[in-house]
């Protein structure tokens, strides 16, 4: 009956692997003429008629599958068994709040993201290959926020490290390769550690399905108490990884600056928030939050995201190249979420999924910048950054909405789930952890405004044009470079096309906007957290 | 049905074998119908049998006393019989294509046949003595298919591997003896034969037992006694897809089985020191294994260092000496079996197109051949444990019987097998992604010759893809057949 609810995960996973596999039968007939798209290291240039078309179907599927996605979230809770991998393992679909929740945001951005691609991707090439595998993981998340049960979950995990992983290595520099290798190896390890966990679990829940409050059976487990809490240590960390939980974060500065720029904002934004939604079923709804409330574990993992949280936002002041500060600011803010999620009360709870909702929007527009900035005139570092808001004021006052509500300026949508997160911590009853979290949250917050807002300040009020003599000599280097480049960076320097223009602007105007009127959505979390604890 | 089948499966392939290089075939073409059309013929009697599953014995030969040489068909003989009646016609096609371009062509056919023959004999003996016999004559058979090339390096891996084999099957030889001695009866019986009034203190048996499986497991690779395997990857790819990843290596975890679940039985070793060093030496081949694997460069070599890890992990699945272990163990032989030919067929075909040996070699080349390497990257997730895959499945059953044995040394094992894990995504991805992704300054120019072979190397791999695919979404009624196998000991 509501076997509908697969089309947005098949339609997506079909089309992409159509376009994977339509690529190499083209490679396969040109091969005589040794003109292989993909063949050569540089990027093969498509026709452009070929890429209207290529674009329409792309847009098209996205379209659709996003449609129908945001249809089967919120038409009421669904299930759909699959098939069963063996006897008590069912491949397992159903729709809850938090499936619902997360395949909302997940399909706007990448609905938002795919169309600022089309612009963005001209220059990167191999859009084809892109798109496909742009398709593939779309599927592949909608499937892993709806996985009714632990396996499935698990399963779509791993689907969605090797399909994400062409997205990082899109431009086959060695660089790219390698950071692409690196991911996939830290997911890997990740995912084994959780699959520890799980065959741990399995032995000792009742089922794998997920069940708000857990379904742990106590008499099973006996006196393995010990075991299971290391099996579940285990997971929080390999889960983590994808949240780029220290120890486990060193992939996400290194694949974030290969990456294209649309790959960094879906990466950061949304699946970094599949290792989110990992520790979050794992811990509230099959483990159960009480086994693990006042134990080591629960210590361990606070202090670990606050190590986290403050250590992100010290590496990301550091950091003068754009896109890796980026990304360690969201090594930083998905220990937000994960340290409300590790507190195990109802307004940490709260805080966590609203801040994986904002952070998702938010993350994604300030990457969207990033690529505007890297598409318009090739500037990666930060300090190439000064005065950027006179050719594109548009786009960096984007980036600055986006900006303050990642520091968690009111009324910008950060502030709201920052609060929930504080109070949460105070509410807590967790020692020192009651007051440590706030304090270094306001820490991090004061350390986020510091490595984001100079792009703004600088970006808008460049300052006099003496500053150190290294520019002085840049400047005058880029002065006898001639008239005709000068007036080609002009060109080039203005604002960028409205598909990318458009996206960024309503990433950043939901991330403003959120907070401006949050309370159906804080209504939603809170319902959540109080099902789930 | 007749017992008399089970004899006339073990001759045929041997007579076809001997025959063909005596027959005078007109041409090539001649000569592989007639393999094929044989080894297609053997594969489909033994299915019929399987499928009839007679119960009675059939005795070929008496030699002296108690001692005879007779075949029965259990449900253990039954899972090897039909993994290797599967994959050897397959097998064949493929060594058709494959064997082209290495010459001697009769002689490697004659003995490749006459293999199939020996390993249906090691499946199908009804006492420790016949399979004792079979396991003996697998090693000598399979020596010429090793050196075939006859290049110093092909010459030095047989010797080692004679050496090692010959070695293990005297070690083993002890176990025979000992069961001849303390067992009711040499025949495989479940549950183990030993005759408790005879054996007085266990001490000296269990070393026995302990020489015993180690001596068999010389041919499923157990470290120390593991680097005849990769060694052995000189000989041509069918050798060493189908011999040194199915059938030989699968002969050595077998016979384990064999002695641990059928003549000394479980119950006398469980619990015991030996059942520790037994543990301790398998999690450890394990990781020994993919480490090693993970060092080489060269293909098959490092296809040949996972065999060595998987095949532990069958063994540590012997070793848990519980039917839930022995459910993971045949689990695991039968996906392994297919994972792992498949992606020894794709590194042939690699060789047979473009005779590149090292993995440094095969930048971009998953342009020029983007079937085979398809076909590999799923055999690489499946051998990673990508849920909805075949390997999975039996991973999971193996950690399932290692939680449920309540054995400190088996909760390693867990950690070990994940470990394990990670290192194959290493070793198998790094390969795919270089195949699929070349770097930057990567110049297609240099990748000359090389695309897809024809249908009788393409055949074997699609139907080994569809067969992960297959049993990783629905494996129920596999896995409650090989229950049912487990379930009697």
């Amino acid at each position: 009956m509501d076997g509908w609810i697969l089309i947005p995960i098949f339609l997506p996973v079909i089309a992409g692997a159509a376009l994977l596999a339509f690529r190499r039968g083209t490679a396969g007939k040109n091969s005589d003429t040794g003109m292989e798209d993909g063949m050569s290291g540089k990027a093969q240039p498509e026709s452009a008629g070929e890429l209207k078309r290529l674009h329409l179907l792309v847009g098209a599927v996205l379209f659709v599958s996003a449609l129908f996605a945001l249809a089967a979230a919120w038409s009421g809770e669904r299930q759909v068994t699959l098939f069963y991998l063996m006897a008590d393992i069912p491949i397992y679909f159903r729709i809850d709040q938090v499936g619902a929740l997360f395949v909302t945001f997940t399909s706007i951005v990448w609905v938002a993201v795919g169309v600022y691609s089309f612009v963005y991707m001209k220059h990167e090439g191999r859009e084809r290959q892109f798109f496909g595998f742009y398709l593939l993981v779309y599927g592949v998340l909608v499937a892993l926020d709806f996985s009714g049960n632990l396996v499935t979950l698990y399963m779509f995990y791993e689907l969605m490290s090797l399909t994400s992983m062409p997205l990082v290595l899109h431009n086959r520099s060695r660089e790219a390769v390698m950071a692409a290798l690196k991911y996939l190896f830290y997911s890997m390890c990740g995912a084994y550690c959780g699959l520890f966990g799980i065959f741990f679990l399995y032995k000792y829940c009742d089922t794998l399905t997920f069940t708000a409050g857990g379904t742990l059976n106590l008499l099973l487990l006996g006196e393995n108490g010990g075991l299971l809490l290391v099996a579940v240590f285990m997971m929080i960390l390999g889960f983590g990884v994808k949240a780029g939980m220290l120890p486990m974060h060193a992939w996400l500065p290194t694949a974030h600056p290969v990456a294209p720029s649309p790959a960094s904002a879906v990466l950061s934004g949304i699946i970094v928030k599949a290792g989110v939604l990992a520790v979050f079923r794992v811990i509230y709804y099959v483990v159960g939050p009480e086994f693990i409330r006042g134990t080591w574990v629960q210590t361990a993992w606070m202090s670990l995201a606050l190590l986290t949280v403050f250590m992100g936002s010290l590496l990301a002041y550091r950091e003068k190249v754009f896109k890796k500060r980026l990304a360690y600011s969201t090594v930083s803010q998905a220990s937000y979420i994960l340290f409300g999620l590790s507190l195990l009360s109802e307004a940490g709870v709260t805080g966590a999924l609203l801040h994986s909702v904002f952070h998702a929007f938010i993350k994604s527009a300030l990457f969207l910048t990033a690529g505007i900035f890297i598409f318009q005139c090739g500037k990666t570092r930060v300090e190439e950054l000064r005065g950027i808001g006179k050719r594109m004021p548009k786009t960096l006052w984007c980036f600055t909405f986006a900006a303050l509500a990642l520091i968690g300026i009111p009324p910008a949508s950060g502030f709201i789930s920052k609060w929930y997160l504080a109070q949460g911590a105070l509410e807590a009853n967790v020692g020192v952890f009651g007051w440590l979290g706030p304090v270094v949250l306001l820490i991090s917050a004061l350390l986020t405004a510091g490595y984001l807002l100079p792009v703004t300040v600088r970006g808008f009020f460049p300052g006099s044009r003496a500053e150190t003599s290294k520019e002085k000599a840049e400047n005058e280097l880029g002065a006898q470079a001639g008239q005709e480049d000068a007036e080609a960076v002009r060109e080039h320097g203005g604002e960028p096309a409205l598909g990318m223009l458009v996206p960024l602007a309503v990433m950043a105007a939901l991330a403003v906007l959120l907070g401006l009127f949050p309370g159906a959505l804080i209504e939603y979390a809170a319902r959540i957290a109080a099902a789930v604890l | 049905m007749n017992a008399i089948v089970m004899v006339f499966v073990v001759l045929f392939p041997m007579a076809a074998g001997v025959l063909v290089p005596v027959l005078p075939f007109k041409n090539r073409t001649r000569m592989m119908i007639y393999i094929e059309g044989a080894v297609l013929f053997n594969s489909v009697l033994v299915f019929a049998m399987l499928l009839h599953q007679p119960r009675e014995a059939f005795v070929l030969l008496k030699f002296t006393g108690n001692l005879s040489m007779s075949f029965r068909l259990d449900g253990l003989g039954t899972v090897f019989a039909a993994i290797v009646s599967v994959l050897w016609p397959l097998a064949t096609l493929y060594a058709f294509e494959y064997m082209k371009q290495e010459g001697h062509e009769k002689i490697f056919f004659m003995f490749y046949t006459i293999t199939y023959g020996v390993t249906l004999g090691i499946a199908l003996a009804e006492d420790l003595v016949t399979m004792y016999c079979f396991y003996e004559m697998l090693s000598l058979v399979t020596l010429p298919l090793i050196m075939h090339t006859l290049s110093r390096e092909a010459i030095l891996a047989s010797r080692t591997y004679l050496y090692y084999s010959m070695g293990g099957a005297a070690f083993a030889f002890i176990g025979v003896i000992f069961i001849l001695i303390y067992g009711t009866t040499a025949d495989f019986v479940p549950g183990g034969v030993l005759d408790t009034a005879r054996v007085g203190s266990p001490g000296l048996l269990l070393l026995v037992y302990l020489l015993c499986f180690l001596g068999f497991s010389v041919k499923a690779a157990l470290w120390p006694f593991s680097s005849w395997l990769p060694k052995a990857g000189v000989a041509p790819t069918p050798v060493t897809a189908l011999l040194h990843a199915v059938a030989v290596v699968k002969a050595g975890a077998f016979t384990t089985m064999r002695v641990t679940y059928y003549s000394f039985g479980a119950d006398f070793v469980r619990g015991t020191w030996v059942q520790s060093v037994l543990l301790c030496l398998t999690v450890f081949t394990i990781v020994y294994g993919c480490s090693r694997a993970l060092k080489e460069t060269h293909l098959k070599r490092r296809l040949a260092w996972s065999t060595v890890s998987n095949l532990s992990y069958i063994l540590f699945g012997v070793a848990l000496m519980t039917p839930l272990g022995l459910l993971g163990a045949l689990c695991h032989m039968v996906f392994h079996a297919v994972m792992k030919i498949c992606a020894f067929f794709c590194a042939g075909a690699v060789i047979h197109q473009t005779g590149k040996n090292y993995i440094y070699e095969l930048d971009g080349i998953g342009y020029r051949m983007p079937k085979v390497f398809a076909a590999f990257t799923v055999s690489a997730m499946a051998l990673m444990g990508v849920p909805g895959l075949c390997g999975f499945i039996s991973k999971w059953k193996l950690v399932q019987a290692a939680l449920e044995s309540e054995n400190s040394l088996a909760c390693v094992g867990v950690a070990a097998l994940l470990i394990s894990a990670l290192l194959t995504a290493i070793y198998m991805l790094s390969v795919s992604v270089r195949a699929f992704f070349p770097g930057g300054n990567f110049d297609p120019a240099g990748l000359e010759g090389g695309k897809d072979p024809n249908w009788m190397m393409l055949l074997p791999l699609a139907v080994f893809v569809a067969v992960m695919i297959g049993f990783g979404l629905h494996a129920q009624p596999l896995v409650r057949a090989l229950e049912s196998v487990a379930a009697g000991v």
